[in-house]
């Protein structure tokens, strides 16, 4: 019986305390310091799409889609059509994957990336609240603050770059419907890659 | 043999150990001819091993796996990976007639990472699947031999992740016994989870978790503790701690979902383990899945008394501070008689009232009309401006202190206004003298006039009062804008006013001189106090980026003015380069006044940024959390009562509170030893949650002090908030 009890109250905790963004509810609003040092937050877009990417240069799944571009150009369709696109660091400094600011813009500028901001969530804060778990892991927000679409990048969970062209991008598809004014048709996907690395 | 299989040991252990490339190349070297059955790398051993005791025939079974020795450390994943991580995957090149059947997946493990846990292999374990031989198989002539080709993907993850992958080639004799790996295929047997009946048990969905109510497992598990690993994955919440609990010999679990859940199976097959041992069952899952997991985790009570509260119209009773703005509007219009272009007009209008002393009726008459035409004109201004305003509004414009843009106008209108009471400009008379000395020709109709005229005729002087209006009423609701307007009319006309009625009131006034210009000057003072609060609204907005901008411009906006009340050909080169100057300014600084470019944290005080403030202001604010959407009903919910000051830097009253009532040491420590959680939310910037969390309380402004407390109505506070009331609604709660 006690055990009963104990184990009820261990799932009410983790109830009250494990709940993640979900789709369809306002996205957890959130500011985080960017690689330039500016505070940026999150209910500033409203009344524009804004992209979460969870990322982290060193993990094999995110190079997949950095280095064959997929990523990059991704950036930039969604930047060129007004949308805000944020790369969110949540590895802890101690990790050996951890990278500072300064490292993380060369990065970026280094891959041509066309991220609006990087944004560095070193307590994994904002990572949790959304229920980040991975990288790369996709979110879109729609102008009214809420989650329209998480999950991963696109539709084969794998590390090899010729499966790119064959997956359908959910990301590009949830923005280009977003932004005609349709609702998702995929608002939720497994998001496959690296788990992140997390201050515990 | 056995002389190979101790010398296969010794190769396992060097490429185990040392991993190293020669011992690599010996054991590769050591199978049979044409073979690649081993792949090493620094994390994962990874072999291509066969079982056919029987050899190769059609109708037969035969086993192929690939066994994978993970390093001390680092894992792979079973079929639904957890968390994160990837299912391992094989792909088989095979001859026509050979069919390769699913992973028999042995019983996983779960691994907890951090905060996530994940389902997979540390050790060592072999991925067993079942080739089925068809007759239509035929081996190639010559070679007597089944030729198995495998490229099998697989992430191996210790905390960092490693995508890994290899190609394997394996020659199984047809003829002939191949069992040298019998043993480890038994252990991938016996570590397959049995097949449970479905009878008895049961899967539904109730509210935010999965319910699994399990028959027929053995006794000897009865008062166990069991794992559940779904095989669909995305479905529960592999980190979220699942309860269970026996009845009897029915297990009974719950799972909870997953938040950004991606599946909604009609059935799911679940695997439960304990100790080694492992059961699967495939239940139909009852009931509906939820379009989406509801955030709320507010209690029927306390929902209920919100949305009581939600209900309850906002007190009817004016604001203070909307009186205070009547009051100073009327003011206003009373200032607006002793600006250098009114005062000597009324000082004739109302000695032509103690000239004409006979006729008092008369004289009242007109002193109404006249003030009923100054008020209607001041009246169509506000309706004007309201017109404006709900046309800019459906054209998607806010105007509210909340946005940066109408900040940055106000500040820009502010200073023209005090510019132009300062002395540096002049405004021109806004009516055409014609219309000045339009005369109607009944005298009430042409104190009606009179009193649009004076209106227009005060322009030059009343345009920085109407401007101060004009900023002030744009932010309030419609009714309270023209009241505002209306005022400010009233102000104007109520010394003629009065003298119509008391004929003496006129020696009561001041002659007109010099005073009239200090005191122009001197209202120049105010105005530009406008601007610095303005300024630092927006250095809250958009942070000191945003403030060097808007001074920046105000500047080259001033002297663009200045250029352009100069004369000549001076006027034309200074005022020209100024103007070119500030389109430059514009084009470089306006995106610092802008949403995209900002900087600021809303509110020094939002606990975000509170580990880089200065220690004393940590100390003075330590205290307070920033408020965010369902942080209230957490709170609520695990027994705290929450304090929340809904807050905003352009609310005076608010910053007022804050500094006075709210930095009350005592008051302070009192509700930290009845461990009430303070909560700050600013709404400096548009904030559709705390918009939201306002209405709620039926609110649709700051400040709003309110206590939360679980299965009590909250408990809202006015907006001039004393210690004794907080203390008050602290101890009735």
């Amino acid at each position: 019986m006690l055990l009963r009890i104990y184990w009820v109250l261990l799932s009410l905790f983790s109830f009250s305390l494990a709940n993640a963004a979900s789709v369809g509810q306002p996205a957890p609003d959130f500011s985080l310091t960017d690689s330039q040092g500016m505070v940026v937050r999150l209910s500033h877009f409203r009344n524009r799409f804004v992209v979460l990417e969870w990322v982290n240069p060193a993990c094999p799944f995110v190079q997949k889609h950095y280095r064959s571009g997929n990523m990059q150009t991704l950036q930039k369709e969604a930047v060129t059509n007004g949308v805000v696109w944020l790369s969110i660091n949540s590895t802890e400094p101690e990790h050996s994957d951890y990278m500072s600011p300064p490292q993380m813009k060369r990065w970026m500028s280094a891959n041509n990336g066309a991220a609006s901001h990087i944004l560095h969530d070193e307590d994994g804060r904002v990572g949790q609240a959304y229920g980040a778990r991975v990288t790369p892991h996709m979110y879109i927000v729609d102008p009214k603050g809420r989650l329209v679409y998480a999950g991963g990048i696109d539709s084969i969970p794998s590390s090899r770059v010729d499966d790119i062209p064959r997956a359908t991008n959910f990301v590009r598809q949830g923005l280009a419907e977003s932004l005609a004014g349709k609702p998702v048709t995929t608002a939720t996907s497994r998001a496959y890659g690296c788990s992140i690395k997390y201050k515990s | 043999m056995t002389c190979a299989r101790s010398l296969y040991r010794v190769c396992q252990f060097l490429v185990f150990s040392a991993a190293t490339f020669f011992a690599s190349v010996v054991c590769a070297q050591f199978n049979l001819g044409g073979d690649k059955t081993i792949v090493s790398t620094d994390q994962v051993r990874a072999e291509l091993l066969a079982h056919a005791p029987e050899g190769i025939s059609a109708g037969r079974t035969v086993w192929v796996g690939l066994q994978l020795r993970h390093k001390p450390e680092w894992h792979t994943y079973w079929k639904n990976s957890g968390d994160s991580g990837l299912p391992t995957q094989f792909e088989w090149s095979l001859p026509p007639g050979v069919l390769a059947g699913e992973i028999a997946w042995p019983l996983p493990k779960k691994l907890p990472l951090g905060t996530l846990v994940n389902y997979g292999y540390e050790g060592t374990v072999l991925l067993a699947v079942p080739l089925t031989i068809s007759p239509n198989f035929s081996p190639p002539p010559q070679s007597n031999k089944l030729q198995v080709g495998l490229r099998a993907s697989w992430l191996v993850c210790r905390t960092e992740c490693i995508p890994e992958e290899g190609e394997f080639l394996l020659n199984i004799p047809i003829q002939g016994s191949t069992a040298l790996n019998a043993a480890a295929f038994q252990t991938a047997w016996t570590a397959q989870p049995q097949n449970l009946s479905a009878t008895g048990s049961r899967l539904r969905i109730n509210g935010k978790a999965l319910e699994l109510i399990l028959e027929g497992l053995p006794k000897s598990l009865i008062g166990k503790s069991l794992d559940v690993f779904p095989e669909t994955a995305e479905v529960t919440n592999p980190s979220a701690q699942s309860s269970q609990s026996w009845q009897g010999g029915i297990w009974q679990a719950s799972l909870p979902l997953a938040d950004q859940r991606s599946a909604s199976p009609s059935t799911m097959a679940l695997v439960i383990t304990h100790e080694g041992q492992g059961w699967r069952v495939q239940l139909p899952v009852e009931g509906a899945w939820p379009a989406n997991v509801k955030a709320s985790g507010v209690s029927p009570a306390l929902q209920a008394a919100l949305d009581a509260n939600a209900q309850t119209p906002e007190p009817a009773a004016l604001p203070g501070s909307f009186l205070a703005a009547l009051l100073g509007a009327l003011l206003g219009g009373l200032l607006l008689n002793l600006m250098p272009c009114v005062f000597p007009v009324l000082a004739i209008k109302v000695l032509s009232f103690t000239q004409h002393a006979d006729d008092h009726r008369g004289h009242r008459i007109s002193g109404v009309a006249y003030t009923l035409g100054v008020v209607a004109s001041f009246m169509a201004l506000g309706l004007l401006l309201l017109g404006l305003r709900a046309a800019g509004e459906s054209l998607g414009w806010g105007f509210q202190l909340q946005n940066p843009l109408v900040v940055t106008a106000l500040a820009v209108l502010f200073t023209l206004i005090g510019l132009n009471l300062a002395g540096l400009y002049e405004f021109g008379q806004f009516a055409p003298t014609a219309l000045s000395s339009f005369q109607a020709k009944h005298p009430v109709v042409d104190s009606f006039f009179t009193g649009i005229l004076a209106v227009a005729v005060a322009s030059p002087c009343s345009a920085p009062f109407m401007g101060a209006s004009l900023g002030l009423a744009v932010t309030l609701p419609s009714v309270q804008a023209v009241s505002i307007f209306a005022a400010l009319g009233v102000g104007l006309a109520l010394p003629y006013l009065l003298a119509s009625f008391v004929p003496s009131f006129a020696s009561w006034l001041p002659k007109p001189g010099a005073w009239m210009q200090v005191l122009r000057r001197l209202l120049a003072f105010p105005m530009f106090m406008t601007v610095i609060w303005m300024v630092w609204i927006l250095g809250h907005q958009n942070g000191v980026d945003g403030v060097g901008a808007l001074l920046t411009l105000l500047l080259i906006l001033s002297a663009l003015i200045w250029s352009i009340t100069l004369s000549g050909q001076l006027r034309v080169v200074l005022a020209s380069t100024i103007l070119l100057i500030g389109i430059w300014a514009l084009w470089a600084l306006g995106p610092y006044l802008l949403e995209l470019h900002s900087t600021a944290e809303n509110n020094s005080s939002s606990n975000a940024t509170s580990q880089t403030q200065p220690q004393t202001q940590n100390q003075l604010q330590g205290q307070w959390q920033a408020w965010r959407p369902g942080l209230v009903e957490q709170l609520t919910a695990q027994g705290k009562t929450v304090f929340v000051d809904f807050t905003a830097a352009w609310c005076v009253t608010c910053q007022y509170n804050k500094q006075t009532t709210l930095a009350d040491q005592q008051l302070l420590a009192d509700l930290k030893s009845r461990q009430v959680i303070l909560l700050r939310a600013d709404w400096t910037r548009r904030d559709a949650a705390i918009t939201a969390a306002l209405a709620r309380l039926g609110r649709n402004g700051v400040p709003v002090y309110v206590f939360y407390k679980q299965g009590v109505a909250p408990k809202v506070l006015s907006e001039v908030l004393s210690v004794a009331e907080v203390r008050s609604a602290l101890s009735g709660l």
